[in-house]
């Protein structure tokens, strides 16, 4: 690396992470807030399920028989407290369990045990309180239909084995005449038959494969936003001018910058990742998830040595191109917000595909679609990423030398743009909108 | 003593805009030159052609004999320029700035740390160069720039509007500056200003410019004493009249 060039990245570190705006908006804050997000997230998730658990219900039977004690008594048996209601009406049976901290309440109807001890279908029903209307209430209703569902299986059991035993028959599980049909899934992975649920791996996938692109995208984001920032504060500050009349080559300065960019990009994004990172561990640390006892590796889902390589040199390609296009774009700004705004208009052919790919194939969407978005290079990116995963490296070197051709292409813009004076004298054109007024 | 500068029938437009019309001058070496006349004249966008940040649109200029289009890179070893309100990068100190702009002279002799240290004593700003340039004042910028573009010793320093905008104690300074380092390095000086009385202090010979074409070119004395004028500023209103 030559001794200018050196200098010239050296001041664009210094500059760049020397700016509060940098440093805390792109650094600091994502190792900041995502984990605080996270923690909140997960604060809250935990207090819902601690007072669901332990939520008391309220029951108003009005059946009095003993099937509609064996229930209350499965309640108390499920460690739900109970608290016994007498009203007249319902009226009556909400206001009583207004006085009381439960919101739940189950009414056991008039007939209900004789139902259930003809053979008939035994109706119950449950009132919710609303209070605050937040998520946490959403789950309230469930926690009765839970224990109310085990109870209705245990019943049926029992049901079952007692018909069983009058008819007969032996040899048959009630659970088997309860559920005749048992499915078994396996996955098919690049010809392989693994015995876990496609499910699994799609979420596993999911989490992984997708992760990747994503924050993909947001390096790309970030760099952008800094190379744009770079070139626009030599502008506001008007230190542009005296940089091209160094004894120092042209692209060198436009080299500095990329490589500048780069770096400062990479540090926010290991910030981001980081922070996500704490954030995903500590939002939803408490989510059992038969997944992560899946191994990709033992799908052949990972990425090698080899993948690895062409993933960074995907990336190192979409980078470039991104900074090239953000560095060109910005000289046409005087000032940093300006050059902040123009640039924020490229997120939309980076997050767009990012967005649809998430959620779909690019073949499953109608051809004009798939022309628009096969264009773009950035989608080419995303492509690459979950190709890589595959193992399908046609498509990643495909992807490849699309961005490289159209990363060779936004350099020579901004070669051309450097190396000529507009460089300098660019402007900011403001459209001067005339109304004629009608004789 | 060959010239510093010759620049010959100068044209630059800019769309529609006819920022120099035919413009030739010649700066002998070891001479400061100065380009004066109202904001608008043409001043800034000769400096920027002799500087190699633009080009003209006809015309050349050699700087030392080297054409500063064909061989800008050259020009820009022999050149130090300090645009019309240019700045510093705000989040480095001064002292960090000098040496950054010292890196890129180093070599044939030329030690980043000797440059620095002149820098520092010809800014006159001690102890606040520790300080980052965001919190300077738009004189001490001012001062820094100076000694920025003075400290890496250039055979010929540009100077847009050195002392505009500023008060009276750093005005003085960066003249007294310039004056004094002129003489004692033997710099050749090219500088705009529409401080008529800035340019009689410094200037050895003056091209009075407006409206993109030079009207008159001499010693402050000899434009005196052509247009029986007291001062350079009546020089100048009578030279554009009979235009």
């Amino acid at each position: 690396m030559s001794n200018s060039l050196r200098v010239l990245i050296l001041k664009e570190l210094r500059e760049l992470l020397r700016d509060p705006k940098i440093l805390v908006g792109m650094v600091l804050m994502p190792v900041l807030i995502l984990p605080l997000m996270g923690g909140a997230i997960s604060v809250s998730q935990r207090a819902v399920e601690r007072e669901l658990a332990h939520a008391s219900i309220g029951v108003w039977d009005r059946d009095g028989s003993e099937v509609s004690s064996s229930l209350v008594g499965f309640l108390r048996y499920v460690n739900q407290t109970v608290i016994l209601i007498s009203a007249g009406n319902v009226s009556e049976a909400v206001g009583r369990l207004l006085e009381t901290n439960s919101s739940i309440l189950l009414e056991i109807p008039e007939g209900y045990g004789e139902n259930i001890s003809r053979g008939l279908r035994g109706v119950l029903h449950v009132y919710v309180v609303l209070k605050s209307l937040g998520i946490a209430e959403t789950g309230k209703g469930s926690v009765v239909e839970q224990v109310v569902s085990t109870y209705g299986y245990a019943l049926s059991l029992e049901k079952i084995q007692a018909l069983l035993q009058e008819a007969n028959v032996t040899g048959v599980e009630p659970a088997a005449v309860y559920s005749p049909l048992s499915v078994e899934y396996s996955s098919v992975v690049r010809g392989r038959v693994v015995d876990v649920p496609p499910e699994s791996i799609f979420g596993l996938m999911m989490s992984q494969g997708i992760m990747l692109p994503v924050t993909s995208m947001i390096l790309l984001t970030f760099a952008m936003s800094i190379a744009a920032t770079s070139i626009a504060v030599e502008k506001e500050e008007k230190t542009l001018e005296t940089l091209v009349t160094l004894p120092v080559g042209r692209l060198t300065i436009l080299a500095g910058k990329l490589a500048g960019s780069i770096l400062v990009a990479v540090a926010g994004a290991v910030a981001y990742m980081v922070g996500f990172g704490y954030y995903m561990t500590t939002a939803f640390g408490f989510v059992p998830s038969e997944m992560m006892n899946v191994d990709l590796r033992d799908l052949g889902l990972s990425m090698g040595p080899g993948g690895l390589l062409l993933l960074g040199a995907t990336m190192f390609v979409t980078l470039v191109s991104g900074l090239a296009l953000a560095l060109s774009i910005a000289v046409f700004t005087d000032s940093v917000r300006g050059a902040q705004s123009l640039v924020g208009f490229l997120n939309i052919p980076i997050m767009v595909p990012m967005i649809i790919l998430m959620f779909t194939d690019l073949g499953m969407l109608p051809l004009p679609l798939q022309a628009v978005l096969y264009a773009i290079p950035y989608t080419h990116t995303i492509l690459a990423s979950k190709a890589v995963f595959m193992g399908d490296y046609f498509v990643v070197l495909r992807s490849i030398l699309y961005i490289t051709l159209f990363t060779l292409a936004t350099l020579y813009i901004a070669a051309k743009i450097f190396t000529s004076e507009r460089i300098i004298t660019a402007r900011p054109r403001t459209w001067k909108i005339t109304l004629r007024r009608r004789r | 003593m060959g010239p510093a500068i010759v620049a010959e029938h100068l044209v630059k437009r800019f769309g529609e805009v006819l920022a120099l019309d035919g413009v030739s001058f010649r700066v002998e070496e070891g001479e400061i030159y100065g380009l004066i006349g109202p904001n608008g004249a043409g001043k800034t966008t000769a400096l920027r052609i002799v500087g190699t940040v633009i080009r003209p649109t006809s015309g050349s200029v050699r700087v030392f004999g080297v054409d500063v289009v064909r061989e800008a890179s050259r020009v820009r070893e022999m050149i130090s320029y300090l645009p019309e309100e240019a700045g510093a990068y705000p989040n480095l100190s001064g002292l960090e700035y000098l040496r950054f702009m010292a890196s890129f002279y180093r070599g044939e002799g030329r030690d980043v740390e000797a440059m620095v240290e002149e820098g520092v004593r010809i800014s006159g700003l001690g102890e606040r160069l520790r300080d980052r340039v965001k919190g300077y004042s738009k004189g001490m910028k001012r001062r820094l720039l100076v000694a920025r573009t003075l400290m890496v010793r250039p055979r010929l320093a540009i100077m847009d509007e050195p002392t505009a905008g500023l008060d009276v104690v750093h005005a003085l300074h960066i003249r007294r500056t310039i004056r004094g380092y002129a003489e004692e390095e033997g710099t050749t000086i090219l500088l705009s200003s529409h401080n008529m009385l800035e340019v009689e202090f410094l200037c050895d010979r003056v091209a009075l410019i407006n409206r993109g074409r030079i009207v008159a070119e001499g010693t402050p004395e000899e434009l005196k004493e052509e247009y029986g004028a007291e001062n350079l500023e009546e020089v100048f209103v009578e030279a554009t009249r009979v235009v």
